[in-house]
């Protein structure tokens, strides 16, 4: 009664299956453990510009390094000349989950490149 | 007992069919993949337990090896849970929801969480979509043929499942056949109010409903209940039906209910539905809930067992 009889696809099967849940188990207890809990902290990097047909676009990165997910982050990028803003865009991400990069892209009509400097920054963010 | 591997695969591919029929709307489910990276790694772990404490009850009362000892029980679930996890990760890859520049936290999320739906469903449906002609490998297995079911007992304790119980008392195989209804009912339920329970659609039906309203969705569904479970002979109630009488068909639907509301909140308080909410509010959302869970108690339960 207690002899388990299976043929060699199923103890494959179990053990790949056998992996697979120890795996997920072990990587969730270990993230829990060592997982912190500081609130979201948003870094913002923008790229090269490019010129399009019809705007100019800059990518950005946008990288939270807290431990909780960011929603609906909102991301500025202003072209200053001197102390004078000369364009500002801006654009949003729904979701930002922890330890995570998403990328977008801001649109101006003047050429970045022609400014002095482009300035990012997150506006803010609310906790799903 | 062993059989050929190409019987094997074939019950393999059942459950993947099973799995993606009961898990399809939450793989299309924003809310749910939203969950898998806005979770704490710990509330997805009791996910993972719960739902392997579910399967070990469904397999154990109404899976494919009704004649099974508990290893090969644990083994079944184990492999239902590895069904479920490459599927989800399959499905999640061809649907655009993850992708090899997601953080690895947020790619095991999404994958756990709609893997543990499609495990229940491969269990059910390993189990239900075997064909009992084909040799009698499925009904081989199951240790009991369909001609032997009309005098199964609710917990489908059958002949040889039933030999390791032999010794005991009536009343107390009674119990255990309760027990395992008890366990396909929160089967049924979870699968079916897993569907709709992560959509924003719940806290918005609870938040604007009236308590009448809300007294009249309990009504409802432990009418619904009474109806699907003694009244309208839905298949396999027979078997699993006691006394029609006013007493028992109360006490029926009230269990169902019961069974029903915990599951709803169960489901819930993952979904962190719980969260900021005043009392009254996450009352109604269970009772909202409630509905679904209903339905998957009574109806699925006939449907899955």
């Amino acid at each position: 009664m207690s002899k388990v009889e299976k043929n060699w696809l199923e103890w494959l099967v179990f053990a790949i299956s056998l992996v697979l849940v120890a795996g997920t188990l072990g990587v969730l207890a270990y993230d829990g453990a060592t997982m912190g809990d500081a609130p979201p902290s948003v870094e913002v990097k923008v790229g090269a510009p490019q010129e399009r047909p019809h705007n100019f676009i800059v990518p950005v990165e946008v990288t939270n390094h807290g431990d909780e997910t960011a929603e609906g982050v909102l991301v500025e990028v202003v072209l200053k000349q001197g102390e004078e803003e000369r364009e500002r865009s801006e654009f949003e991400i729904a979701f930002l989950p922890r330890r995570s990069t998403r990328q977008g892209w801001v649109a101006f009509k003047i050429d970045p490149r022609s400014v002095e400097r482009m300035e990012a920054r997150v506006l803010g963010y609310e906790k799903p | 007992m062993r059989c050929s591997p190409a019987t094997s695969l074939q019950e393999y591919a059942r459950g993947v069919a099973g799995g993606l029929l009961f898990s399809l709307p939450l793989l299309y489910t924003m809310e749910v993949w939203w969950t898998g990276f806005n979770a704490h790694p710990f509330r997805l772990l009791a996910y993972v337990l719960t739902t392997f404490l579910l399967l070990l009850g469904y397999n154990r009362y109404a899976g494919l090896r009704r004649d099974a000892n508990f290893l090969e029980v644990a083994i079944d679930s184990i492999e239902e849970m590895g069904i479920g996890i490459v599927v989800a990760a399959l499905m999640l890859w061809l649907l655009g929801r993850i992708t090899f520049d997601l953080g690895a936290n947020e790619i095991v999320g999404k994958i756990v969480i709609e893997a543990m739906t499609i495990a229940i469903g491969v269990s059910v449906g390993t189990a239900q979509f075997g064909g009992q002609g084909d040799n009698g490998t499925a009904a081989d297995k199951r240790g009991v043929s369909n001609e032997e079911s009309g005098e199964r007992q609710i917990g489908g304790d059958d002949d040889e499942g039933a030999g390791k119980d032999r010794g005991v008392e009536g009343d107390a195989e009674t119990e255990v056949n309760f027990g395992g209804q008890l366990v396909i009912a929160c089967c049924g339920a979870v699968l079916f109010a897993a569907n709709v329970a992560p959509t924003e659609e719940i806290v918005m039906i609870a938040v604007e409903s009236s308590v009448w309203k809300l007294i009249g969705l309990m009504l409802f569904s432990l009418a619904l209940g009474a109806m699907i479970l003694y009244y309208i002979e839905f298949t396999g109630a027979k078997e699993l039906v006691l006394k029609g009488d006013f007493k028992s068909v109360l006490f029926g639907a009230l269990v169902t209910y019961a069974v029903a509301l915990a599951s709803s909140a169960l489901i819930l308080l993952f979904f962190g539905r719980f969260e900021g909410v005043a009392l009254a509010v996450g009352l109604a959302q269970v009772v909202v809930l409630g509905v679904a869970a209903t339905l998957g108690a009574s109806a699925g339960r006939l449907l899955v067992q």
